[in-house]
């Protein structure tokens, strides 16, 4: 499949650029050239532009961006269209784009984003479809759109075949058996998110052969909250909490952790602080940092 | 004796009940465990460091808020008074909310005095808005409720601007007991015990003020210093227990009632039963959160139980005995003269406000007017007209409801209308998935009007004594929004979609949304112009009104119609506004307007005014970010009111 997309996309690179319809949530539209100035409104896009190599002209939000999603990089030119609930029109209009990109909750702004350029309205966080796909489709139409189709199929094939790797590690690593893995983050010392079924995180431990511990419904972003002492009864096999969680060392001292099972039967551990709400090759990250963890388990 | 007695055996049982569902072993091998057994399975440590410490915790603050509200409601002589009722509880909330963004480390080790701070600024806001004269009556809860709305949007800017650890923040905030160590438990309990201790002390004193300020004086009683002192321990209290758990609402204010309602007739005895009541109440509704929890998918927190077991009590508590003051009308601002303000020059200066809202702007390389041709302009003159419009609208549903009910400090949403509306809104969102700004004005007007009715239904029992209303409105608003609260709580993944909604945004407002707004808004307010002679009636009673041949019943169910559909429909484009119903018919009285005509007029233009600049303030004072005009409202609404405060001029009933 990857190799007959690969020389679909060589057939099209060769042709001159040449006009690309592009399918977004409501239907599609053409762009007769790849667009060059692009303001993304939404992270998880964002992210997923910067993958595929373009520089966008503005996001929304950059400075929380840097604090919150990291990786990759935001380069420091890339200018500031106001908070992502609410971006400055006015801004983005002075900015001149080729096309807009938004997702999820920001399908109320289309219409009126659509007096200034072309809008491109993406699912990506749902209820209703799965994320992992949601998130690799999307990835894949923005990459026809800006004519980098090859790239992200190179991308994808990396990120999938690093992915077998890790998880023929971690097989090796526990005997062929390994343990269900739970992954969740405190919100301060007595209550925890649990990352469950189409979390990106959840979906980062199937793609490494692994079942989550946690069993709840799917929903758009896949969390619940929970108190601190239902951990025990709500989660099985390797506990991993996402740092940071700077009340850690008041909690982990007390009884009531102590005695949980996975803390005594030593199948508690952390992750690195992580973006758990990115696009298709954040799942990529995930899986290497869950894998990290994993494979450097004590015996 | 008796009466104590059967409050123990209830707070024994009350106990019991909260760990028979929080707990799964059996009752044996709890009294073992409590006897000093060492825990041995994991769900006897659960008992030992989850479920008892947080069954103590809600026996600690359901006494100290009970605590509270019996001293409050001592020193005020108001049985409305409660550490929510004044304020304190949200002034305390937001300060701690505002020091955990700000200075995360100081806010984690010494929370309890930025709660403290916050609620001295806020209890001490609402007693010197009221003023001495107005604490038994109320002046005193309107101004509370006031400053609750306004620290309520001041934590929602900045719960919007901080926007990745939001719906944390609101399920403390929201008051959830959970537990993990007796670390919590052992701070508070030795506060509420010397809390217990002083206030016991202060008893005499207590007993003292029933008589009356003025008599107590007469008795040689400090009743400045007195006042004072008993407000720091109840707000000390409050303090604790908010830096503890979160806003917890309505114990403070049921529990000294239900005591008085048992028999306690002196001060000691209510200061020793309301503490038992409140802990009692609260476990109950922590049991309820706790059996709540099981079945959601999220925790239930206890704050919204407490809610759903304290509202209905206190709309019931409101239609009973009202303070002999509240039955006269309430006084209007009329006694003050007025500035002489000339109403064109008023209609020039929003003119101009307009223009410049619609054409200047700043942009990255500084200022500029836009030619009315530019695409900025295309984009900014649907929301500058929503603006104008929705601001308008909402004054003149205030000059209704403050002309109505007598009382200038009644708006809607002080009255729960604009609440019912959003809570419409949200609900139609968490529970159907409508999203908010699809669901439009059906939606928000079955809400305003639902909102409407209760009041309305309330507010027959007793003959519509507009005080009466007012209360019934105070109630039913404090209700709506805790279950506000509560959605925002459990809605999690939604809860910045939410805030950004409730915060009053302009930014979504359409070209044919404006326009629609406009045509519905214009002739509801021509409708209150041409209804003068109705307002002014009733302006003077019931009995002057039938007098001059206008059945008041149909006239009042009339006026009151027509506010809830301007409520329902702004709040549909634009989501709640705040204080700008209250504040421009206020400022059209201090203009010189007299007559209802005027007064409606100039508040309409003064409101449109406001929320046109409110919107400009939020487009440019951040640029490029964008701050909801409906937040800057209820800044620039809170200010007016501090400034009230501030330059004596205060203009509600009680002080004259």
């Amino acid at each position: 499949m990857a190799r007959a997309i690969t020389a679909l996309t060589l057939t099209f690179a060769a042709g001159t650029a040449a006009a690309v319809t592009i399918t977004d949530s409501r239907g599609s539209q053409e762009f007769t050239e790849p667009p060059e100035r692009v303001i993304p409104l939404e992270w998880s896009l964002i992210e997923q532009v910067i993958e595929l190599g373009i520089t966008p002209v503005a996001v929304a939000d950059p400075e929380a961006y840097r604090t919150w999603v990291g990786a990759p990089v935001l380069p420091a030119e890339v200018a500031d269209a106001g908070l992502r609930q609410e971006p400055n029109l006015e801004r983005i209009a002075e900015l001149d784009p080729d096309v807009i990109l938004v997702a999820d909750d920001q399908i109320t702004m289309v219409p009126t984003l659509e007096r200034i350029a072309p809008v491109l309205h993406f699912d990506t966080f749902s209820a209703t479809h799965d994320n992992a796909e949601a998130a690799r489709d999307t990835f894949l139409e923005l990459a026809r759109l800006f004519d980098r189709e090859a790239l992200a199929v190179e991308k994808l094939a990396e990120r999938d075949a690093r992915i077998a790797a890790l998880a023929e590690a971690i097989k090796t690593r526990f005997e062929g058996d390994p343990p269900p893995v739970s992954i969740i983050r405190f919100a301060d010392e007595a209550r925890v998110r649990l990352y469950g079924a189409n979390a990106m995180p959840v979906h980062a431990l199937e793609a490494l052969g692994l079942e989550s511990g946690i069993d709840q419904p799917p929903t758009k972003w896949g969390l619940s909250t929970r108190k601190t002492e239902e951990l025990a009864e709500r989660t099985e096999g390797i506990v991993l909490h996402i740092e940071p969680f700077p009340q850690g060392e008041d909690l982990f001292d007390r009884p009531l952790w102590q005695a949980m099972p996975f803390v005594q039967e030593g199948r508690f551990g952390s992750l690195p602080p992580s973006w758990t709400y990115g696009g298709a090759m954040s799942i990529g990250y995930l899986a290497e940092t869950i894998a990290e963890a994993l494979l450097a388990w004590p015996r | 004796m008796k009466t104590a007695a059967v409050l123990a055996l209830a707070l024994l049982a009350a106990l019991a009940l909260h760990l028979a569902v929080s707990s799964d072993i059996a009752p044996s091998a709890m009294l073992a465990l409590v006897a000093g057994a060492p825990a041995e399975s994991h769900h006897d440590v659960l008992f030992v460091h989850a479920m008892a410490p947080r069954a103590a915790m809600a026996i600690l603050v359901g006494a100290g808020l009970g605590l509270a509200g019996s001293l409050l409601q001592g020193v005020t002589r108001n049985r409305l008074v409660s550490p929510l009722t004044i304020g304190a509880s949200s002034g305390a909330w937001f300060a701690l909310l505002l020091a955990s963004v700000l200075v995360p480390e100081a806010a984690a080790r010494a929370g309890f005095a930025f709660a403290m701070a916050g609620a001295l600024v806020a209890a001490g806001l609402a007693l010197g808005i009221a003023g001495r004269n107005g604490f038994a009556g109320i002046p005193l809860v309107l101004a509370g409720m006031a400053l609750h709305i306004l620290f309520g949007a001041l934590g929602t800017a900045v719960a919007l601007l901080e926007s990745d650890h939001v719906s944390d923040l609101f399920i403390w905030g929201a008051g959830d007991l959970t537990q993990s160590s007796w670390e919590p438990v052992r701070i508070l309990a030795p506060q509420v015990a010397l809390g217990l201790g002083l206030a016991l002390l202060l008893a005499g004193r207590l007993t003292l003020m029933r008589i009356g300020a003025e008599a107590a004086a007469g008795r040689g009683l400090a009743v400045g210093v007195f006042t004072v002192l008993a407000c720091l321990l109840a707000l000390w209290m409050t303090a604790s227990s908010i830096a503890s758990v979160g806003i917890i609402g309505f114990v403070g204010l049921l529990a000294p009632n239900i005591a008085r309602f048992l028999g306690a007739r002196r001060v000691s005895a209510e200061l020793l039963l309301a503490p038992a009541i409140g802990a009692i109440v609260l476990l109950l509704a922590d049991t309820l959160a706790i059996a709540a929890s099981r079945i959601s998918r999220d925790i239930v927190v206890t704050g919204a139980s407490a809610a759903l077991i304290g509202a209905p009590a206190l709309l019931l508590l409101a239609s009973r005995r009202l303070h002999a003051g509240d039955h006269a009308p309430l006084p209007g601002v009329g006694a003050r003269r007025p500035w002489r303000f000339p109403p064109v020059l008023l209609a020039a200066a929003t003119g101009l406000l307009l223009a410049a809202a619609v054409f200047i702007s700043p942009t990255e390389a500084g200022w500029r007017v836009a030619a009315p041709a530019d695409l900025a302009v295309s984009l900014r003159w649907p929301r500058v007209l929503a603006a104008l419009v929705a601001g308008a609208g909402m004054a003149v549903a205030g000059t209704i409801l403050q002309r109505l009910l007598r009382n200038p400090l009644a708006s809607p949403e002080i009255l729960g209308i604009s609440t019912g509306a959003s809570l419409a809104l949200v609900f139609a969102f968490v529970a159907f998935g409508v999203p908010l700004r699809e669901a439009g004005p059906p939606v928000a007007l079955a809400g305003s009007v639902g909102a409407l009715v209760i009041l309305i239904l309330v507010a027959h029992r007793n003959r519509n004594a507009p005080a009466f209303v007012a209360l019934a409105g105070i109630a039913l608003a404090a209700t709506l929004d805790s279950g506000l609260r509560f959605v925002l709580a459990r809605g999690g993944e939604d809860a910045t979609v939410l805030l950004g909604w409730l915060s009053g945004s302009l930014f979504h407002v359409r070209p044919e949304d404006a326009e629609f707004l406009a045509a519905a808004v214009l002739p509801l307010a021509c409708l209150t112009w041409s209804l003068d002679r109705w307002l002014t009636l009733l302006g003077l009673g019931d009995a002057a009104a039938a007098g001059r041949g206008l059945p008041p019943g149909r006239a009042r169910l009339v006026l009151l119609g027509i506010t809830a559909m301007l409520t329902g429909l702004i709040t549909a484009f634009v989501g709640p506004v705040a204080f700008v119903g209250l504040v421009a018919p206020h400022l059209a009285m201090l203009l010189g307007a007299r007559r209802v005509r005027e007064q409606v007029l100039l508040a309409l233009l003064l409101g449109g005014a406001l929320f046109v600049a409110a919107d400009w303030l939020g487009r440019t004072a951040l640029y490029p970010r964008q701050l909801p005009a409906g937040m800057i409202a209820s800044v620039l609404g809170g200010i007016y009111l501090v400034a009230l405060l501030a330059r004596r001029r205060v203009l509600l009933p009680g002080r004259h």
